[in-house]
């Protein structure tokens, strides 16, 4: 239970630290579309490798989430499709392909598309490697390190995000490569989405991105305070919603992102200037 | 050849044929409108509807799943509309959350559901997610043509004020077009169409239907009723290539094989197109060397 537990925070941390740029950068739904693309990447991996827990896995993803962004620019830019269109074409095309090798040649394989779409963070325990004379759940291990990663490149490139989050020209104009960041970001996206796959399936991995951070935006006013802020509701959003997905016994990764919609529409009704409170006249002392 | 004459390929066929062409006349609103993607949040927000009434009525019969699936797909769309209109919260970032938290409940309830013993026949339910139009019944083949018949018609009774409505929003205001019944209107056209499509194509890849006719014929046509012709006759044959595809194949579902049919259309019409992203940087490229 507590190893589940832990897994799921890690998950939520490294995903929702990305999610804050995501969010202001109006990229949620890319996200959306790299999270179900990946299934490709890792399908085609899984036939040359034959191996669930190959790297390799990881590399293809990878690979096929920076293809999906880049097909979505592509497609985006002409001026006949609209961003949105792109985007719900792109993701749909190559998530349909993804589900035919699936049904078609890995029918009695791990690989089951009720696991695609909601994870299994129960078996995450069950699947243990020995580093350092520390016998921990394998997904833990690669989880801290994608954190650790996604940390590094956030404290590292915090200016050139914050810039080019807010003001993408005065960016260009300073000398930063505003797609560099951009395609970097993605990349990171894609490793983070393929790592939380395991535990949390494919569809609901947004949910940890996108839900967070944008609890955050409605409270903050600086970027460093919604990083803070989008962490602390990532971390109360995956414990409270893994205990009770766990107590409950019902899907847990669901049950996370329903605590995390529910926390979100809590803030978005009470926060300050929201529709309940501004409507309250307090008394002026 | 038997194939093609065979009880359940025609019923299949004719549902998916309906359904495709439907869609690619409804979706073609919310493309040129820019706002496809509310299309996938709804078509994922309708499957905790189809749990729950599952639960509610105890039968999987479609009939009912669709009214859970429609009172869902407005309920996600109004909490959308909420978010974007009383906070800073993007509608990109309100899709993502709507759409992951609407399907999160599906699959809690879904888990909930197979989990208990009082509710028997639970299995079906995952074929509203991917879709199963191999299930598909006769009665889910009237559903799918009483509803697209429904909002084709509307659709002709209001294509001079839609019309106006996509593309000039100012003056439709100005010649007194209520945009609250014409936002009403084609939300309900929409959310019927998915609804009644769940089961042939699924809740997550239903949206590929809205958008890519409109975008194929957008790249070869430039008025608005020959992108709306052209859409409308490539969702038909790619509907009818891709069940046939999945029938004459052993482990095909239908609904992804739709999908690829159209996408290959798509690509092609990228790459040949006039207009399209790949003869532009071809052309770019030539004035470029030009100068």
């Amino acid at each position: 239970m507590i190893e589940v537990l832990l897994v799921l925070l890690l998950t939520a941390l490294s995903t929702a630290l990305l999610g804050v740029f995501l969010v202001l950068r109006g990229q949620a739904m890319t996200t959306d579309a790299i999270s179900h693309t990946i299934l490709l990447g890792i399908v085609i991996a899984f036939f040359i490798t034959n191996d669930l827990r190959s790297p390799l896995l990881i590399i293809g993803a990878t690979l096929v989430g920076l293809i999906t962004v880049y097909l979505i620019e592509v497609i985006g830019q002409s001026k006949l499709v609209s961003k949105d269109a792109a985007t719900g074409l792109v993701f749909t095309s190559l998530f349909a392909l993804a589900v035919i090798l699936v049904s078609k040649y890995l029918d009695n394989i791990h690989l089951d598309l009720d696991i695609v779409l909601m994870g299994q963070v129960l078996f995450a325990p069950l699947n243990r490697i020995e580093i350092l004379g520390i016998d921990l759940p394998y997904a833990l291990w690669q989880l801290a390190i994608v954190l650790l990663i996604n940390v590094t490149f956030v404290a590292l490139f915090y200016k050139e995000l914050k810039l080019s989050s807010f003001d993408p020209v005065y960016s260009i104009v300073s000398g930063f490569s505003t797609s560099i960041i951009y395609y970097s970001l993605m990349s990171l996206v894609s490793v983070t989405a393929v790592t939380a796959f395991d535990a949390v399936g494919t569809i609901l991995v947004i949910s940890f991105f996108t839900a967070p951070a944008a609890t955050a935006f409605l409270l903050s006013k600086k970027l460093s305070t919604m990083i803070w802020i989008s962490l602390m509701f990532a971390a109360i959003n995956s414990l409270v919603g893994g205990t009770f997905g766990y107590l409950t016994d019902t899907s847990i990764s669901g049950s996370v992102a329903v605590i995390s919609m529910i926390s979100f529409f809590l803030v978005f009704l009470f926060r300050k200037d929201g529709p309940i409170l501004s409507k309250i006249h307090l008394p002026v002392p | 050849m038997d194939i093609l004459s065979s009880y359940s390929f025609i019923i299949v066929m004719l549902g998916t044929l309906v359904l495709a062409v439907a869609c690619a006349c409804i979706g073609s609103i919310s493309v040129f409108k820019g706002q496809s993607l509310i299309g996938d949040a709804i078509g994922h927000a309708t499957f905790p509807g189809v749990v729950l009434a599952f639960m509610i009525f105890g039968v999987l019969d479609s009939a009912y799943l669709i009214i859970g699936a429609i009172v869902f797909g407005i309920l996600a769309f109004h909490l959308i509309q909420k978010i974007t209109d009383h906070s800073k919260v993007t509608l990109d970032s309100a899709l993502a959350l709507i759409l992951s938290g609407f399907f999160g409940l599906g699959l809690v309830l879904k888990s909930y559901v197979q989990g208990h013993p009082n509710f028997n026949g639970s299995q079906g339910i995952d074929d509203f997610i991917f879709g199963q139009a191999a299930y598909m019944l006769r009665s889910d083949v009237y559903l799918i043509i009483a509803a697209a018949v429904v909002s084709l018609l509307l659709f002709y009774v209001f294509y001079q004020p839609i019309k106006i409505y996509i593309f000039d929003q100012t003056f439709s205001q100005t010649l007194g077009i209520k945009q609250s019944l014409m936002n009403g209107l084609v939300l309900i056209m929409t959310i019927s169409l998915i609804a009644v499509g769940l089961k042939a194509v699924g809740a997550i890849l239903i949206v590929n239907l809205l958008i890519a006719p409109t975008v194929i014929g957008r790249l070869w046509c430039t008025s608005y009723p020959y992108v709306l012709a052209l859409g409308m006759i490539v969702a038909g044959i790619s509907a009818f290539i891709g069940t046939y595809l999945s029938t004459a194949f052993v482990g095909i579902a239908t609904g992804p094989a739709i999908i690829l049919v159209l996408s290959c259309a798509l690509l092609i019409s990228l790459i040949v197109a006039p207009s399209g992203p790949i003869k532009a940087l071809i052309n770019k490229r030539r004035v470029g060397n030009q100068l």
